[in-house]
């Protein structure tokens, strides 16, 4: 039985046929250990040699001046370069793959994904919008938010998409694939175009931000930015676990949700709100990052299932990892330059989008 | 009791039910009999408060536009038709969804086998482990049903009887658990709870059903007990075919009646 094959190792002697929970457990602790260890690869990979070893005894005996392990040169790289581009990482990997498994468990469909359907896209269009013309048109917004501004408009874009998406691909409580897709395809199109727009009357200096950040990029990571946008995306994630159970009634429909005590349509907007304001952070500090939200929230599934209880946190831990590694990847590959990290996670992603898409194409009808 | 007064529904404009009356009551099986398209599944999804409907529904004496989503999954569950799924839940998975409202009834340390125990019922032992995508369409409607069970395990809670809504529950099942299933509703009704059950085989819905409603071109043709409300005159209005109840086929011909099982 297919079931018991998979129900493997962990436990198959104490744990009811069927329930994967114990495994998922395991798995997320190996996956707290994973993160630990891909920030510590993260923080000591680069020009500088800073050890592992080096860097976690400085950590431990950092808060005595003078008794520091680096040198001072290791220490800023390692504190002010590396640890909040580590940190930013884990925080917009994080966010990404969760926001992919919630928008997954929404529409009740495994492909969709904020960077596929076009939220990345409105994202992108409401953070151009500020860097160009936040000396000028909306110069009195930019001026009362400030550094906010940007994560603030990324996520009235993601939002606004969103919304829209989920109006024309949702008819009686069933959301076809087919319209999900298109609509988000059309509506990512016109985003573009609209960001294109205002790209064409980007000056010198703006042109070079906006074409790096486009990409995707953790490069330019501060404690500031991390300031910004981390509040926004920390408590965008920690309000998703309490959709978790909602999430998984909803796999049987919207009507059937509804049935068993969700309130449904709160459950929508939520879950709706959360994940824009999480991949409008994420998008206003790295641009677009692709495949993230799908490849994350796919591999565990194979893994521990689709319950959402253990997939949530499951998929901030993996999308952290991944996105830590692909970073190292994006930093040594074409090493003293640097890749933008949103070609590393497409060239490595959309092959794996391709591989579901066979594999799934008996099972999705379109 | 489940009481609905004067109710219609209609959809994108059309009105699909029109001024139905109708009650199921705690101990009883009620069940909607009607030809297809009569608005039988329609008026099921008002009285689970799935469509939006004019007139008045009350469930155990409160009005259902009233009640919040989780107050009215306490006093009952419902079965659909179909469910298909896209993701690769098990069925245990599937079946402990029925416990997200946490009232299932029975004390709090019985809820983790109550999945397995709901799974026996419908005799889908051993079932557990499997996934639910790779299963018949009939094991799939008896994992749902276990589901629904284990939504309100105990027929009734709080001194309130809970109620069973099932649109079609043996629609694809082999005659065995037709019958299974039919004594699991007749059970749960024994027990104090009530059922509301779309059924389209008559001679199970003589068998089994207190009260049966008959529905026709979206109105209330007839409701009463079986021996009323199953005549020739009615099946022939409403169901636009000239039979005859009751009587038995020419002597060389076959049948084989669920009321026969021993």
């Amino acid at each position: 039985m297919a079931g018991q094959s998979i129900a493997g190792a962990a436990g198959r002697m104490t744990v009811a046929e069927g329930d994967r929970s114990a495994r998922a457990r395991l798995v997320i602790l190996s996956l707290c250990l994973a993160l630990a260890v891909s920030v510590l690869l993260s923080l000591t990979s680069g020009a500088s040699d800073a050890s592992a070893v080096g860097v976690v005894r400085d950590w431990l005996t950092g808060a005595v001046p003078g008794d520091a392990v680096l040198s001072a040169r290791d220490r800023l790289i390692v504190y002010d370069i590396r640890l909040p581009r580590a940190l930013l990482g884990v925080l917009i990997g994080a966010a990404l793959a969760v926001s992919g498994a919630v928008m997954q468990g929404l529409f009740r469909n495994p492909l969709a994904d904020p960077g596929l359907i076009g939220v990345s896209a409105g994202s992108s269009l409401g953070a151009v919008a500020v860097i160009v013309l936040g000396s000028t048109w909306l110069a009195p917004l930019t001026s009362a938010l400030g550094t906010l501004a940007l994560p603030l408009a990324a996520f009235t874009g993601g939002l606004a998409v969103t919304l829209l998406l989920y109006r024309v691909a949702t008819r009686h409580g069933r959301t076809s694939v087919a319209s999900m897709l298109l609509a988000g395809l059309a509506l990512a199109a016109l985003a573009m175009a609209l960001t294109g727009i205002l790209i064409f009357m980007a000056d010198d200096r703006q042109l070079r931000d906006l074409t790096f950040w486009q990409l995707g990029s953790l490069a330019g990571a501060t404690w500031q930015k991390i300031g910004s946008v981390g509040p926004v995306i920390v408590l965008a994630l920690s309000a998703m676990p309490f959709l978790a159970r909602g999430l998984n009634a909803l796999a049987l429909g919207e009507a059937t949700a509804g049935h068993l005590g969700i309130p449904v349509q709160r459950l929508k907007y939520t879950a709706i709100v959360g994940v824009s304001a999480a991949v409008g952070a994420s998008v206003a500090v790295s641009g677009g990052i692709g495949f993230v939200g799908i490849v994350v929230p796919h591999l565990l599934r194979l893994l521990i299932g689709p319950d959402n209880r253990y997939l949530l946190p499951a998929s901030a831990l993996l999308g952290g990892s991944l996105l830590l590694l692909a970073d190292a990847v994006a930093r040594t590959i074409v090493a003293p330059a640097e890749l933008p990290i949103g070609i590393v996670t497409a060239v490595a992603g959309a092959p794996f989008f391709l591989w579901i898409l066979l594999r799934k194409r008996g099972v999705i009808d379109l | 009791m489940i009481e609905a007064r004067d109710v219609s529904v209609a959809i994108c404009g059309k009105r699909i039910v029109t001024h139905v009356d109708f009650a199921a009551r705690p101990g009883e099986i009620a069940a909607i009999v009607g030809p297809n398209g009569s608005g039988k599944t329609t008026f099921l999804k008002a009285l689970s408060g799935e469509l939006a409907y004019t007139g008045g529904i009350a469930l155990n004496g409160c009005d259902l536009k009233a009640m919040k989503p989780v107050e009215a999954a306490t006093y009952r569950a419902v079965l659909p038709q179909a469910t298909t799924l896209s993701f690769p839940f098990t069925v245990r998975e599937i079946v402990r969804l029925g416990l997200v409202g946490g009232r299932s009834g029975v004390l709090p340390g019985e809820n983790a086998r109550l999945p397995e125990r709901a799974l026996a019922r419908v005799d889908l032992d051993g079932f557990a482990g499997r996934f639910y995508q790779e299963l018949s369409g009939g094991e799939q409607q008896r994992v749902q049903l276990a589901r629904v069970l284990c939504q309100v395990w105990a027929p009734v809670l709080d001194g309130k009887p809970r109620y069973l809504f099932l649109d079609e529950p043996v629609s694809s099942l082999d005659v065995k658990h037709q019958l299974i299933i039919m004594d699991i509703a007749r059970d749960f009704a024994r027990r104090g709870g009530g059922v509301v059950a779309i059924l389209h085989d008559l001679n199970l819905t003589a068998m089994y059903a207190d009260r049966i409603h008959v529905m026709h071109r979206g109105r209330l043709a007839a409701a009463g007990a079986p021996q009323h409300v199953l005549t020739d005159e009615l099946i022939e209005k409403v169901f636009d075919c000239r039979l005859k109840v009751g009587v038995l086929p020419a002597a060389n011909m076959p049948f084989v009646l669920p009321q026969s099982a021993a």
